[in-house]
């Protein structure tokens, strides 16, 4: 599904640089769900970011789909983001203004969706994580799990072919956690590539694959 | 999407109420403002748009040359008329109008009841041919035709004769002449420069047989054929000056004024007949002043949308990775403050509705409600709308939605210094134009104080010009003054042409017999105690004298001082000296009396002579003490109508007169003090809501300064610091600005204050004291607040 090869990232601090990503390689495959473990500072963040198109590398190459990323202008990747990817975070990032439902509504507007198709596509996915009647609470009025299931509802509202989830349960509790690591496995089965980055062994058992991150490279497979 | 839009607009304006009514507050009073100040505008601009002729109608104007210093005049020599009529092609219709008595307010007698009138005119028949005026009674031909014949604008007829049909009656001016009613007329609209209450025929009045190159005192109107080449008129007017006066009489040469031009393009034009002239700098300065509170105003939005950009800035990362296209978030920030612009735009149009009669108290002028549902004026609210939302929604669409979303949904944090350095220049631009609003009004105020303190050289207070226009026979003047002498609330009267503040006689004073040198000379005829009942200073000489010879050929004069210098004499030297100033052969200076402003303040003092000659005397001055205004009224009013029955008792308190002269300038003053008190309102309600959002965001700084040990008025020092730095560049950009503003308003007065740095300190401190009140009150709420709850947030 996606291939890095050799992708160094660097900031300049006091002239000298500090590498984010060091000569990184990795190979996705469809339907994998990849754990990417690490401590602190070990770039899984920016990895992510990186395969998410929202953030530039200086060298290297990234092929998603045998689409040349590292070649395309900047509107183009986001168009392919756009159609392709959905992004969970660890602070949920919810829209405060927008009710649940709007919330999760929201992708489906930038991509011009008809109004019948929203409501339908909504409903099932409200459905599906029984959150129903929840459609009509602002993100404040909800838990920090209830959160965090509208948001991977709402990205998975495009029906993305990957999902990347940045520590999407840094901020819950274990059973939250478990729920919604049971969640992404269920999701993987049905073949959305998942890649999630953890800090958690547990968490990272739910994947298929787990590689680990040491300073901007992959230390063992 | 854009239904969505519009949902979150108003969930944001619910979600935080304080700021959202400062937002709306503040953009609904600058938009007020501006659509007021847009009514007056449009009123002023619509002067004389509903004559049907009106781009044929000119107005012949008068210049005098630098002899007679440079004046330009409204009227004109009574014979153009008839000679322009005859010798130029391209004046198809021409009316001569006269001010009746020259300027002076009418004694009516109609229906067996007295009035007063101000506004008759006489004028030729073809005036309603030039104005077409729509007639109630009788038809608009042949008016004023006949000689004393005399139409009546409506309220005028319904005044004199009720609801009846007035045509036919007998109306009595001044006892002296009988006019026959022979029309009913529309009144003027109160956006016509020209605005007779009465006209009667030009041909009741000598002028009419005996027209005269000498005499310049009728406005004169041409209608001109359709495509007359305006030059080629203006040049064969100075053909029939050259054919009809001799060239050494010659002190003036005729030009032509567009009505259009007639009520902006007038304020130094002399002898104006109408009272409603305009002022192209006025409408000028009021743009200028709706357009710098709407700034301010805009400014505020702009602030406080910056000091939000924070919340907004992660809103715009979400979005982005959730699919939105820039464009999309530009539109969206247009809508949300095309929203709120709209919701201040309502309030403001309530705003305006409900304080038009304020307004109107203000400017001293009745503005005329069609205006607010003209087709102009409603796309002027369109075009404010979206000329506000366009410069302040400019920075939250344009700023914000540029940024990748990496950037901002990492940190939550916006490129800080870019914000805080553009929030910070906005609240100096705001700053500074409030500071020079403070400024103008202090110094406008100040003027006009001293203006009102100045010593005149004479005193107007207590002092009644009554109208004795009806009076007929010298005898009876001399009755009537004998009368009111007696009066115990009288200390002296004296009977006058003119007074201080109004136009008398205009004559040449020559420096000798056979030199050409001369200056020109306002002449007051007056009779014994006019230096007395004016208080005048008395240099050498003295007051005229009580009685004068009838048939008597000398005329004493008593002149000021300035006409003396002139002469290049000393007071002392002039006295018993013959004059050589038109007045005759044998007139004599008696007394010298020190200089008085007769005048506006506006122009420096220039010559001026009492004397006993043969003009008509029109008032009796009286000056008089009294406990009890109305009462002493009274009696004067009983006195008067004891000695002349058939004539109402017209007045008017010299100092009125004067306060009159700057009810101009007392209007900048107060539109100026209102709008500086608004302006600085306004940015106080951006400061306010700055000052909330910087001591929220900086809860935790101060959380753990407290901590530290920080006291209460550190605290508060610390937040309100930067905001004094800022008032501090505006005082240092506004100082210098408004120091030229207000001293070029100052150049048009030859007496005027000076302007010290003490009025630059006031304004300062009043600035500075303003923002430390507003932005305190939350530096100290921020201060005394437990560093624990602040603390507990992360």
């Amino acid at each position: 599904m996606l291939k890095l090869e050799h992708i160094y990232k660097w900031v300049s601090a006091g002239g000298r640089r500090i590498f984010l990503l060091n000569d990184l390689s990795l190979k996705v495959e469809k339907g994998e769900f990849l754990s990417v473990m690490g401590p602190s500072g070990s770039g899984k963040s920016t990895l992510l970011n990186i395969i998410a198109m929202l953030d530039e590398f200086q060298e290297g190459e990234y092929y998603f789909e045998e689409e040349a990323i590292h070649q395309l202008k900047s509107k183009k990747r986001t168009e392919i983001f756009n159609q392709n990817i959905g992004f969970i975070f660890q602070a949920y990032h919810l829209l405060d203004d927008l009710t649940v439902y709007e919330n999760i509504e929201t992708p489906l507007l930038y991509k011009n969706v008809k109004s019948s198709e929203r409501k339908a596509l909504v409903g099932d996915i409200l459905d599906r994580f029984n959150i129903v009647g929840k459609k009509d609470l602002f993100p404040h009025q909800l838990s920090g799990g209830q959160q965090q299931l509208v948001g991977i509802a709402r990205a998975l509202i495009i029906k993305p072919k990957l999902i990347l989830a940045d520590e999407p349960t840094g901020n819950l509790n274990s059973k939250q956690s478990d729920e919604i690591m049971q969640l992404f496995q269920d999701l993987n089965k049905e073949g959305v590539t998942i890649i999630q980055a953890t800090h958690s062994e547990s968490n990272a058992k739910y994947g298929s694959r787990t590689i680990h991150l040491l300073d901007g490279s992959v230390s063992k497979k | 999407m854009f239904k969505n839009f519009i949902k979150i607009s108003w969930r944001r304006i619910k979600a935080d109420k304080t700021f959202s009514f400062i937002n709306i507050l503040g953009l609904a009073i600058g938009l007020t403002i501006t659509l007021l100040l847009f009514l007056f505008v449009m009123q002023e601009r619509s002067f004389d748009q509903m004559y049907v002729n009106k781009e044929r109608i000119y107005r012949v104007i008068f210049h005098t040359t630098d002899k007679r210093d440079n004046e330009i005049w409204a009227t004109v020599p009574a014979a153009l008329k008839p000679a322009a009529s005859e010798e130029i092609p391209e004046v198809e219709r021409s009316a001569r109008l006269w001010d009746h008595d020259f300027g002076k307010t009418a004694s009516i007698e109609a229906n067996q009841e007295q009035f007063t009138e101000p506004k008759l005119y006489y004028a030729d028949r073809e005036f309603f041919d030039i104005f077409q005026l729509e007639f109630i009674h009788g038809s608009a031909q042949n008016q004023l035709e006949k000689p004393n014949s005399i139409v009546l604008s409506e309220s005028t007829a319904k005044k004199y004769f009720g609801n009846a049909n007035p045509i036919g009656e007998i109306i009595s001016i001044d006892n002296k002449k009988k006019m026959e009613v022979t029309g009913v007329y529309k009144d003027f609209p109160s956006n016509s420069s020209l605005d007779g209450n009465m006209i009667a025929s030009f041909s009741s009045v000598g002028f009419y047989n005996d027209p005269t190159w000498g005499n310049a005192s009728f406005e004169t109107y041409f209608l001109l054929t359709e495509n007359a080449d305006v030059a080629s008129v203006r040049n064969k007017l100075q053909d029939v000056v050259d054919t009809n006066v001799p060239k050494e009489d010659q002190w003036y040469t005729l030009g032509l004024q567009p009505l259009e031009r007639m009520h902006l393009f007038s304020s130094n034009i002399k002898s104006a007949y109408s009272s409603k002239i305009g002022s192209i700098e006025e409408v000028r300065n009021f743009s200028l002043l709706a357009i710098l509170i709407l700034l301010i105003a805009c400014i505020n939005y702009m602030n406080l949308a910056t000091a939000r950009s924070q919340k907004s800035t992660k809103d715009v990362g979400i979005n982005k990775t959730l699919g939105a296209p820039s464009k999309l978030l530009i539109l969206r920030f247009f809508t949300e403050t095309g929203f709120v612009t709209l919701l201040a735009i309502i309030l403001s149009i309530i705003l305006t509705v409900t304080t038009i009669p304020l307004f109107e108290n203000i400017v001293g002028t009745e503005l005329s409600l069609h205006f607010l549902w003209s087709f102009q004026f409603i796309a002027a609210i369109i075009g404010i709308w979206i000329i506000t939302t366009f410069i302040a929604g400019s920075f939250p669409a344009f700023h914000l939605s540029k940024f990748s979303p990496m950037e901002v949904i990492r940190s939550g944090k916006d490129k800080e210094s870019f914000t805080a350095l553009l929030r910070k220049g906005l609240v100096v631009v705001q700053f500074s134009a409030s500071i020079i609003l403070i400024i103008s009004a202090i110094v406008i105020y100040n003027q006009l104080e001293f203006i009102r303190n100045k010593n005149l050289g004479y005193n107007p207070e207590n002092t009644l010009a009554v109208s004795i226009a009806a009076v007929n026979s010298e005898n009876e003047q001399e009755t009537l003054i004998k009368e009111f002498e007696v009066l115990p609330e009288v200390s002296s009267a004296t009977m006058t042409q003119g007074y201080p503040g109004i136009s008398v006689s205009g004559r040449s004073l020559y420096k000798n017999m056979n030199s050409d040198e001369a200056m020109s000379l306002q002449t007051n005829r007056a009779t014994g105690g006019v230096v007395e009942t004016l208080q005048l200073k008395l240099l050498a000489g003295k007051d005229l004298p009580e009685n004068k010879q009838e048939g008597d050929s000398i005329v004493d004069v008593v002149l000021n001082k300035k006409a003396v210098e002139f002469l290049g004499i000393s007071p002392q030297e002039a006295i018993g000296k013959n004059l050589i100033a038109q007045l005759g052969p044998n007139a004599y200076v008696i007394g010298v009396v020190d200089d008085f402003n007769f005048s506006s303040l506006r122009s420096p003092i220039g010559g001026y002579a009492f004397n006993n000659g043969f003009e008509p005397l029109r008032y009796m001055l009286v000056r008089f003490k009294t406990e009890d205004l109305p009462e002493t009224l009274d009696s004067f009013k009983n006195r008067f109508n004891q000695v002349v029955p058939s004539s109402a008792f017209d007045y008017n308190f010299l100092d009125k007169n004067v306060e009159k002269m700057y009810e101009r300038d007392q209007r900048t003053a107060s539109i100026a003090l209102t709008f500086a008190g608004l302006a600085i309102f306004v940015a106080c309600l951006g400061l306010f809501g700055l000052a909330a959002f910087m001591a929220e965001q900086r809860t935790k700084e101060i959380g753990v300064r407290k901590v530290l040990g920080a006291s209460v008025a550190g605290i508060t020092r610390l937040l309100t610091k930067d905001f004094i730095k800022l008032v501090l560049i505006a005082l240092i950009i506004g100082f210098p600005m408004a120091y030229w503003l207000v001293n070029k308003w100052l150049q048009e007065f030859v007496y005027r204050i000076e302007i010290n740095y003490q009025i630059f300190l006031y304004a300062g401190i009043i600035a500075i004291f303003i923002a430390l009140a507003t932005v305190s009150f939350q530096a100290i709420k921020a201060a005394i607040s437990n560093p624990v709850n602040s603390l507990r947030n992360e």
